[in-house]
């Protein structure tokens, strides 16, 4: 996975925020909100924005197959209910097959990503809100589609320390999973606590971000990884 | 602030004679009841006398300027009294007169009008929409409408204690205090805030920190400003225990996100109280029964609980209720079961321990065998009798807790009225049920809990397992 090293940081940062909010847009893309969330500390699936059939098979190789491809625009925030996602693609022919029916949908496309697959059975989701009292405050809970259904998350109002990230990793119902489970090993704590301060932090100096969503974080090998994010922007004053 | 609890001269603005006048009543308690030595003055639109009271019909003409106004007239009226006050240079004003900001548009209006007289000429507000101030130690209170032949308030005055309340709303401000008169500790201050124009509980928790408050008891409706109210909680050196209501979806309209979907106002809130030390109340009755864990007993600084009964169904009871509350049943020692076989008496030498009849003093030395063990951090005394000579056993419980720095959560089991008659004479913290003392523990450890991740004592040697060897010293300095 690349955690983006060469991203300088907040600079970065606020340039793509910049950029977004003179564009009148509502929310960043998903490659533009990777970009960020991984500038604040989490691991990102190791991905590349491609904008032509060979340069998305030549990118697919690099990557490794199995490969995931994505429509990519600031607009689509239901990427997988519009069919704008396609997984567990093999070969070369089957990327630029997967290209070529994005790109044929008729939607408005600032390029197509292409992601590494990544694979695990564990997945959370991590989450920046803004509470009309108590201002940016972190979730963490389980993530994947049941996310809304099971609704085991928790809070903790930003700045977090690293002993708030630890109480509420500990305080979901299903924190077992945390554990060693299913032949994988233990969640990586370390790095999960790293990010939830992180984005604590990021909201703290944002103050244009009005709320994130990390949702799956897959953990793969005990790494907690971002396979989707959406950062959404406070609405401009007209 | 202190003024606001001890003003040494004050006007009652809408005190009159007329039937019914709610004013009056404020000048009635104040002469009559509690013989208030400063100067009071009724203001109405005729400047009659009230009770003997002075009276005057413009703030103007006052012949000083009061330490504190008390407005209580129609809300339309308000903001020319505010004029006035500024004019006369008062620097402190209780709006106890409803229909402001909860009050419609034109309420609101009013509130700004208000608002921006107070901060260009530095005045302090409390309210509007409230009871006002009460302090038992200066015997003043300017409360409206309370009846001053109610034997539970006047039981509050004379047996001045050390609970702080800053209460939103006054009936909930009133039924603490009379909660408070069968129990061990009594009032300090109690301020009801309504609707907080200007000071609110981050205001007070700060004030509090520097009078004879111990324990901060708060009834919230509504958080205005949460990030002020979690800076003054985290610098507390006082619990603070908050009954808060009002579980709003807030949080759940217009999100976009799933994040903000699922948050809701109470759950934050309830983070909030977690980071920032404050023990959030399961029920309104918490707010006077738990404060006397705090003031009596030492801090639970871990999680294991020895249990004392005799009777083995309320040892039962109280188990699950105990590893419910993320408390541990401990395991006892072979030293220290070897000990409890000697002094007799015992059915069960394993926790909980349960013994049969047996003379106090064999109770005396199973507490003191079980409080001086290592491995005990707490005790849990469910004792299902009673004889006279259980106060005296009671009471050197007490000592004997102070002595090792551990608390007891005392419940009397099958004793309850009697226990209830005795314990505000005799100062013993007795719980009226096991859920209530098994809680106590429980929020006692909280506090320790809290203490320990601000920095405020030093963290003990290992985590969970050694509770009791932390620096005792450190954690008197930082309680007194």
């Amino acid at each position: 996975m690349i955690t983006i090293s060469a991203l300088k940081k907040d600079k970065d940062v606020k340039g793509i925020l910049l950029k977004a909010s003179k564009n009148g847009q509502q929310a960043l893309s998903e490659y533009e909100s990777k970009l960020v969330i991984a500038a604040a500390g989490v691991p990102i699936t190791q991905e590349v924005l491609v904008s032509s059939r060979q340069e998305a098979m030549d990118q697919a190789a690099v990557i490794g197959f199995p490969v995931v491809l994505k429509g990519s625009s600031h607009a689509l925030t239901h990427k997988t209910e519009m069919g704008m996602v396609f997984v567990n693609l093999k070969s070369r022919e089957e990327a630029a097959q997967a290209y070529d029916e994005l790109m044929g949908k008729g939607i408005d496309l600032d390029g197509v990503l292409i992601q590494k697959m990544v694979k695990g059975n564990r997945e959370f989701v991590i989450g920046l809100t803004r509470d009309p009292q108590f201002g940016p405050c972190v979730m963490f809970g389980i993530g994947g589609i049941f996310t809304e259904a099971m609704k085991d998350v928790s809070f903790r109002v930003a700045p977090l320390t690293e002993e708030d990230a630890q109480e509420m990793i500990s305080e979901i119902k299903a924190v077992k999973l945390l554990d060693a489970f299913r032949g994988e090993g233990a969640v990586n704590r370390e790095v999960l606590v790293k990010a939830l301060v992180g984005i604590g932090n990021l909201g703290m100096a944002c103050d244009e971000i009005a709320e994130i969503d990390i949702n799956p974080l897959i953990v793969m090998e005990g790494l907690p990884v971002a396979v989707d994010a959406l950062v959404i922007l406070k609405a401009q004053q007209a | 602030m202190e003024k606001f609890f001890d003003p040494k001269s004050i006007v009652v603005i809408g005190a009159s004679n007329a039937p019914f006048n709610l004013g009056a009543t404020i000048c009635n308690m104040l002469k009559d009841y509690l013989q208030y030595a400063g100067d009071v003055y009724a203001l109405n639109l005729k400047g009659e006398s009230v009770n003997g009271y002075p009276g005057y019909s413009s703030i103007l003409e006052l012949p000083e300027t009061p330490d504190l106004a008390v407005i209580i007239v129609a809300a339309r009226n308000v903001p020319g009294i505010i004029k006035d006050c500024a004019v006369k240079g008062i620097k402190r004003v209780i709006i106890e007169s409803a229909g402001f900001s909860e009050g419609g548009e034109d309420g609101k209006a009013m509130q700004r009008e208000i608002d921006d007289i107070a901060r260009v000429n530095g005045i302090r507000i409390m309210g509007p929409n409230c009871l006002g101030t009460l302090s038992t130690r200066k015997k003043f209170c300017c409360f409206y409408g309370v009846n001053p032949s109610l034997v539970e308030m006047s039981q509050i005055f004379e047996v001045p204690g050390n609970i702080s309340y800053i209460i939103q709303s006054g009936g909930v401000a009133v039924l603490v205090m009379e909660s408070l008169y069968y129990d061990v500790v009594g009032v300090n201050k109690v301020v009801s805030i309504g609707n907080k124009c200007d000071v609110d509980e981050a205001d007070l928790i700060d004030y509090f920190q520097n009078d004879e408050t111990e324990v901060i008891g708060i009834y919230l409706e509504n958080v205005a400003n949460g990030r002020k109210l979690m800076d003054a909680a985290k610098i507390s050196r006082k619990p603070i225990l908050i009954y808060k209501v009002g579980k709003t979806p807030e949080g759940a309209m217009a999100a976009m996100s799933h994040t903000a979907g699922m948050a809701n106002n109470d759950s934050i809130f309830d983070s909030a109280c977690k980071q920032a030390g404050i023990i959030r109340l399961q029920s309104i009755d918490e707010l006077h029964c738990l404060p006397k864990m705090f003031t009596e007993m030492p801090l639970l600084k871990g999680k294991r609980i020895a249990m004392f009964t005799n009777s083995g169904a309320f040892g039962s009871i109280a188990a699950d209720l105990l590893v419910e509350a993320g408390l541990q049943m401990v395991h006892l020692s072979s030293q220290t079961q070897e000990k409890l076989k000697k002094a007799g008496k015992a059915f069960n030498i394993k926790n909980p321990v349960d013994i049969g009849p047996a003379p106090p003093q064999t109770y005396l030395d199973i507490f003191e065998i079980l409080l001086a063990a290592d491995e005990v951090d707490g005790l849990l005394p469910l004792l299902s009798v009673w004889q006279p000579f259980v106060i005296d056993t009671l009471l050197e419980l007490m000592k004997i807790c102070k002595r090792y720095d551990k608390p007891a959560a005392i419940y009397t089991a099958n004793a309850i009225a009697k226990s209830i008659a005795i314990r505000a004479k005799h100062r013993i913290p007795i719980f009226e049920t096991s859920e209530q003392a098994v809680r106590a523990l429980s929020v006692s450890h909280a506090y320790y809990e809290s203490l320990r991740k601000r920095n405020f004592i030093s963290a003990p040697a290992s985590s969970v397992a050694s509770g009791h060897e932390s620096n005792i010293s450190a954690w008197a300095e930082a309680a007194s």
